[in-house]
């Protein structure tokens, strides 16, 4: 029906066309016109391109239909232009009539005439002076995720992503140039600096709600993971301070902005992607099971205790041991096996765009399901976007843009992060029953939790434009989002102390921005000039209720109350928050004949968190580019395609902390004569002065196109402060406050990032291979420290319950671990030092009489004094990579395409805990927790004596349980477990088929492909642990963590 | 200029702008220093160790939260009298003996203990290097160091690392004189004794010969002291004797329960009918290692001497005397047990 249309369309053209001939008085003496017929192709995939404009000289006759094909009459000898937004411009003399015209039409690798987006303008990428890179949402195509920033891993030199939880939904780590915060909450997580998205124009700040895993009870679904990867047109990382200059108030630590697709083409396209793929759980660590685990138990028992009879004794008293034919304990139980599963899932996207440059549509719907690899974990989404642009002429211009999202997602009996439960289940000993009614019931935590949690996100947009005169342009942007969660979760009596539970969470988040600018663009002769003024506010709040019943009628009646009033709780969370930005400013770009630019901009920040003596914050920013290329005296280098360098050093901030840092707390007291008190909380002392956290940046680029763009690189040094990060300052006591929140931290931040793409075989054989990489190296040294000091230890309890304090050092990395120092294994207890003066061997701990023996490990002495404690860590270890990147290589052959990306991480430390712990678990052999075959590592072993063995291990001795308590010679704190933390990672690898065109036409098909994709396909690293990337950003592995699923997928994408 | 040189100017630009930025950053940063906290310090900083005897002063520094970075060097300087002349005795070396190898009680021999032991020279008062802990070695006597109840010495210790140096001045060191055994009945500050002797630690079940009365502590004096045997080699021993309340040697074998072989870390046990004697290695104990022969925590040297009678009514009664010391100085001691008030009973009833 619409083809028909569009068919009439183009004749009517022609007949219009003939019309014009005919009426023309000179028409029978006029050139004979030609008929031309073609198709427009697409390089690469070979797709037909529909929509592409075709004129001769400035006029423009006719555009592509939806199968890419076009029909014109013109004069023979007469050029046809085919341009296409995002595609170089194709130009084809005809001299006769043709009916089998073929047009391929490359995308515009000329990264000079990208456009990026600067502050809030866009401009080509030789007028913008920023650091920015721009990601072509294809790059995202073909591989189903949750959530998208799992394939932005390595694609962006600087910006290091860490997929460190495979939790479905969630979301890992971003940092962009370093690290930004030395700040550690309480349950030992770094606390997240994820740069500003902008996603359509909406901000959506990830830092504020960014889910640890067992704070809040939130459903934890990161927003990101709300949109569907299929609808990205691009991704753009701003990463200096000209290029966040706009996003000042919020763009310290970077600015991602993310586009969806827009409707293009005259006619609609309708294009369906959809896959099914296959979730496995990575390789799980090898644990003794049954008969072996107990008679290892027994031996150890019977070798290591004080006495034999003392070992029956003991043996005798543990029931799992002695009694071995009682079914109960008579079991040789794989419990990861119980939780671990391979899944099936699938995504579906259905996209129907089109339109004009005067109006334009899209409307994207997407479905995505997987389920967890680990049992009762899993994530949905469905999404509905729509997008429209209205121009009706160069002086008014509309784009509004509606996008509904919802995410489910069940946790287990996990939240975020963590999945404690099962990483104790199956943590225990395959001894145990995996019976439901055993006591070990945690073990059945992970799969019987009944949880049901979702976040609903609205968002909208409207972006108004209009330029009454010429040049002069009033804007106005206005954004709205919405998030609200729920979540559910009903844990039944056998799994809970026979007390069934139920909780309940619901929270709102809000976000409402509005922007209105003024821009003015004159051009004199070669000076181009653009004043901007704008002014912007924003809002921010959340909110979250929470209730919990306990003891319900039973376990399938899961409310609406329980009958215990008293465990029973409900109320607002203390996490609460509303906050305002407003911020004002200008800026003035100039350049002279797009070879020198210039940028200045100035802007005002107040946040609602800014103390009152602090007031508006001033963030200015300038810089510059220079386009040598442009130069007469390099205009005759052929291989020299294009080439700039450019500088910028501008301030950007971020609001931090809360309105009780400003103005303290008050509280309400007793009552006095029958009046309410309100008296001040002594905790923190109100700072007037606080200030949000402040970023200068100074970066420095160089872009080079060589050998006519078959080689573009970007080299980028730079050096970034952060200020004013919020630390605890302990007051003096003679104050009545104990703390003072104060601005006291200061971390730099220099290196350089570095890419480089190159096109391997010129542009015009079959085959056609691109490889890209790009590397990051970044130095973090932490530049300031409250009251003079060089060094301080914060002191905390891991998640993972072990206690390991972090020590910030000025003038190095920003955080590191305090360890003893390990230098092996006492072979025998004649290797052990002697204090000269009382005759005794080294001690664990101060007047204990716990001395060491061969078999433990030799921790370094550090001060001498023949005592092992804390006075004896040393400070070791940088947990964060020196070195990331990735590289991609992309090759072509006719309609086969085979893509694959790596990503890596290099030189960065970790403390493998979970190891410690593994061998913790034979410091009492009647606990029943999971052994593994210790055999298979380097550890001491007894010779004659029990106080001398083998020389050089690498492990103490695991076996001495009497002693093991006394000396804890697999304490997680020392270099024994410090790792390279290392790794490169394939990514992905997707094979890809794009079918002939002719042959899916005759099935009403513009262009169809399927394709093979292997995701997170393999991890090459030295660590000893499961995953070097799944580790927190302090560099611990966490053995509660969600491991990363493999995945396998097979999907076709068809576009009618 | 031409093309080449604009471009070689450009060229040179590029390169200097770049390789400026590197070199600049590493400038801006403050360098790593360790750090030398404010707060650390020390928590003792007068001594008044009792000379002859190894002491040790551990833990004395305080490092709060562990905010100044180890290593540390510590340096004991411009150590002087206290009236501010200097005090070469200070500075002076001393043999004294260390140990190379653990002492673990289950030693054999005197040579297998002084195997273990190796002659060094010292300072006679040393902090030790990075842990600030304070040593008198057993080397100092009267006769090099000034006793109180003279002021002692005054000196300054120097804490450094690679943030810094700080002093703590006028520290002091007030040196008892010695007092060669304990328990002590010897006035720290003269040296002379201020009773007969001290009491037994253990009196069990030891009914007096002729009172028929259970004996308590106070009705023995036990007397430490150089021993007055004649015409012996001078050597390292000691010897055990008991006197009635005549002052008359009792033989040791009437203690029949005793186990003479394992009463102390000593070898060679002579017995004759007034004395047991062993060879034995000073101190005494020498370590402060839990053992068989001493006390819970190792201190000192436990010895129990003991017989069996039968009582009143024909139960039998397991006497016990015992005594924990220590004694520090080498050469011949004997340990006497005097039963002042009454002998003890060793028939039956």
């Amino acid at each position: 029906m619409k083809s028909n249309t569009n068919i009439r369309t183009s004749y009517l053209a022609c007949i219009l066309l003939l019309l014009l001939v005919g009426i023309s008085p000179l028409g029978a003496f006029a050139q004979e016109k030609i008929k031309v017929q073609g198709i427009v192709l697409g390089k690469g995939d070979n797709a037909p391109k529909s929509g592409v404009t075709i004129s001769v000289g400035k006029k423009s006759i006719a555009a592509t239909d939806k199968d890419g094909r076009f029909t014109v009459m013109v004069d023979p000898g007469a050029t046809l232009t085919f341009t296409f937004s995002g595609f170089g411009a194709e130009k084809k003399v005809v001299q006769r009539a043709t009916a089998n015209l073929e047009i391929v039409m490359a995308p515009k690798d000329e990264a000079m005439r990208e456009i990026v987006v600067q502050g809030f303008k866009r401009a080509t990428r030789e007028t913008t002076t920023g650091s920015t890179v721009v990601i072509s949402g294809k790059q995202l195509q073909d591989v189903p995720v949750s959530n998208v920033l799992e394939l932005l891993q390595g694609k962006v030199a600087g910006v290091n992503i860490q997929n460190n939880t495979g939790s479905p939904g969630a979301m890992g780590t971003i940092n962009i140039r370093g690290v930004s915060s030395a700040q550690v909450n309480s349950s030992g997580f770094l606390t997240p600096t994820s740069p500003l998205f902008v996603i359509d124009g909406v901000p959506v700040d990830m830092n504020t709600n960014y889910e640890y895993g067992f704070q809040g009870g939130g459903p934890g679904i990161s927003p990101l993971s709300l949109i569907p990867p299929e609808d990205i047109e691009s991704v753009e990382f701003l990463k200096d301070a000209a290029a966040t200059s706009q996003y000042g108030s919020r763009g310290a630590y970077g600015v991602i902005i993310i586009t969806t697709k827009r409707g293009r083409s005259k006619v609609p396209i309708v294009s369906y992607s959809g896959s099914y793929f296959v979730s496995y759980a990575p390789a799980q660590r090898k644990v003794m099971g049954g008969n072996e685990e107990r008679r290892f138990r027994i031996n150890q028992i019977l070798n290591y205790d004080t006495s034999y009879a003392q070992g029956m004794s003991l043996i005798n008293i543990t029931p799992f041991l002695a009694d071995s034919l009682n079914p109960y304990f008579n079991n040789s139980t794989d419990w990861q096996k119980l939780f671990f599963r391979t899944t099936n899932n699938q995504t579906h996207n259905v996209n129907i765009s089109g339109g004009d440059q005067t109006f334009n549509y899209k409307t994207n719907l997407n479905y995505y399901s997987e389920e967890g690899i680990l049992r009762n974990t899993g994530f949905k989404r469905y999404t509905l976007g729509m997008d429209a642009l209205y121009q009706p002429s160069d002086r008014f211009r509309m784009v509004a843009n509606l996008k509904g999202a919802m995410g489910q997602r069940n946790n287990g009996s996990g939240m975020g992060l963590q999945q404690v439960n099962i990483k104790n289940a199956s943590n225990l000993s395959s001894l145990v029953s995996p019976a439901y009614y055993a006591d070990f019931n945690q073990a059945a935590d992970g799969k019987e939790v009944r949880d049901d949690n979702k976040n609903i996100n609205v968002s909208t947009s409207l972006d108004l434009q209009y330029e009454p005169i010429k040049g002069l342009r009033f804007s106005n942007l206005f954004t709205y989002n919405i998030i609200t969660g729920s979540s559910s979760k009903f844990s039944p009596s056998f799994i809970n102390d026979n007390i069934p539970e139920y909780y309940a969470y619901n929270d709102k988040t809000y976000n409402l921005y509005d922007r209105a600018a003024i821009n003015y663009i004159r051009s004199i002769g070669n000076h181009n000039l653009n004043f901007f003024v704008f002014n912007e506010v924003s809002s921010y709040g959340f909110r979250a209720n929470a209730s919990l019943l306990t003891q319900t009628a039973n376990d399938q009646i899961e409310g609406p109350v329980g009958y215990s009033w008293y465990r029973s709780k409900g109320g607002t969370l203390d996490n609460a928050k509303d906050t305002r930005i407003h911020g004002f400013g200008g800026s003035i770009s100039y350049n002279y004949d797009t070879k020198y630019v210039v940028d200045i901009s100035y802007r005002l920040d107040g946040t609602s968190t800014n103390g009152p003596s602090t007031g508006y914050t001033v963030n200015p920013s300038i810089s510059a580019r220079w386009n040598f290329n442009r130069e007469n005296f390099l205009s005759d280098l052929p291989w020299l395609s294009y080439g700039s360098i450019r500088g910028s050093w501008g301030r950007n901030i971020v609001p931090t902390g809360s309105i009780f840092d400003v103005f303290g707390t008050y509280r309400i007291g007793n009552n006095y004569n029958d009046d309410p008190t309100v008296y001040i909380d002594w905790g923190n002392i109100p700072n007037d002065a606080f200030k949000p956290v402040t970023k200068t940046k100074f970066n420095l680029g160089l872009d080079l196109g060589l050998f006519n763009n078959a080689i573009s690189t970007v080299i980028e040094p730079y050096y970034e402060t952060t200020d004013n990060e919020v630390m605890d300052v302990s007051l003096a006591n003679v104050n009545g406050f104990t703390k003072i929140k104060s601005n006291a931290r200061s971390v730099a931040n220099y290196g350089i990032d570095a890419s480089l793409t190159w096109r391997v075989l010129p542009q015009n054989r079959a085959v056609q291979w691109t490889v890209s990489g790009n590397i990051a190296w970044v130095n973090p040294i932490l530049s300031k420290l409250p009251n003079g000091e060089r060094q301080t230890i914060l002191s905390f309890t891991d998640a993972d319950n072990a206690k390991l304090p972090l020590v910030y050092r000025l003038g190095k990395a920003p955080f590191a671990n305090q360890l003893y120092n390990n230098e092996g294994v006492y072979a025998s207890t004649a290797d052990v030092p002697v204090n000269p003066q009382t005759g005794l061997r080294l001690q664990n701990g101060r007047n204990t009489g716990i001395f060491f023996q061969g078999g433990d490990p030799i921790w370094t002495d550090i001060n001498g004094d023949y005592i092992i404690d804390e006075q004896d860590l040393v400070t070791a270890g940088n947990p964060w990579p020196k070195f990331t990147g990735g590289m991609n290589s992309m090759l072509t052959y006719k309609n086969w395409t085979f893509n694959m990306n790596v990503s890596y991480t290099l030189v960065r430390d970790v403390l493998n805990i979970p190891l410690a712990q593994t061998f913790q678990n034979f410091y009492n052999p009647t606990v029943p927790q999971a052994l593994v075959p210790i055999n298979e590592y380097d550890i001491w072993k007894p010779g004659g004596s029990k106080t001398s063995g083998s020389l050089n291990a690498k492990y103490p001795n695991p076996f001495d349980f009497r002693r093991a308590g006394q000396i804890n010679p697999y304490r997680a704190d020392q270099t024994l477990f410090q790792e390279d933390g290392s790794y490169w990672k394939i990514n992905q690898m997707t094979f890809k088929y794009n079918f002939n065109r002719t042959w899916t036409k005759r099935i009403g098909v513009t262009s169809a492909a399927v394709y093979v994709t292997l995701n997170n396909v393999y991890t090459f690293s030295n660590y000893s642990g499961p995953d070097p990337e799944l580790v927190t950003q302090l560099g611990r592995d966490i053995s509660g963590g969600y491991p990363n699923r493999r995945s396998m997928a097979l999907g076709a994408n068809i576009q009618f | 200029m031409n093309n080449k040189q604009w471009r070689l100017f450009t060229g040179t630009l590029l390169a200097g702008a770049f390789l400026l930025a590197l070199t600049a950053c590493n400038k801006l940063v403050p360098t790593y220093r360790d750090a030398l906290s404010a707060e650390a310090g020390f928590s003792q900083t007068t001594f008044e160790p009792v000379v002859g005897r190894t002491t040790q002063y551990s833990n004395v520094f305080v490092n709060p939260n562990n905010g100044s970075t180890y290593p540390i060097d510590f340096t004991i300087v411009n150590a002087r009298r206290f009236s501010g002349e200097a005090a070469p005795e200070l500075s002076d070396i001393f043999p004294v003996k260390v140990w190379k190898q653990a002492y673990t009680g289950t030693e054999t021999s005197i040579a297998e203990i002084e195997g273990k032991r190796a002659t060094e020279y010292h300072n006679v008062f040393e902090v030790r290097k990075h842990s600030g802990d304070f040593v008198l070695w057993s080397s100092s006597t009267s006769r090099i160091l000034r006793c109180q109840a003279d002021s002692g010495y005054v000196f300054d210790v120097e804490m450094s690392n690679s943030g810094g140096r700080r002093y703590f001045r006028n520290m002091r060191l007030m040196p008892f004189r010695e007092r060669p055994y304990e328990p002590s009945n010897l006035n720290p500050v003269t040296g002379q004794s201020v009773s007969n002797g001290i009491y037994p630690s253990y009196m069990l079940n030891v009914r007096g010969d002729s009172s028929n009365n259970y004996l308590t502590a106070a009705d023995v004096d036990v007397y430490i002291r150089k021993s007055s045997e004649t015409g012996k080699t001078p050597g390292n021993t000691i010897s055990f004797m008991f006197l009635d309340k005549y002052f008359k040697p009792i033989d040791p074998a009437k203690f029949a329960l005793t186990d003479w072989n394992n009463l102390l870390h000593g070898f060679n046990v002579k017995k004759t009918a007034t004395r047991v004697t062993y060879d034995v290695a000073f101190p005494v104990p020498l370590a402060q290692l839990p053992t068989r022969f001493t006390t819970a925590d190792g201190r000192r040297t436990s010895v129990k001497f003991g017989y069996s009678r039968i009582g009143f009514g024909g139960f039998r009664q397991d006497a016990v005397i015992g005594l924990d010391f220590a004694i520090y100085e080498p050469g011949d001691w004997e340990i006497v047990f005097a039963f002042k008030n009454d002998s003890p009973k060793f028939s039956n009833d």
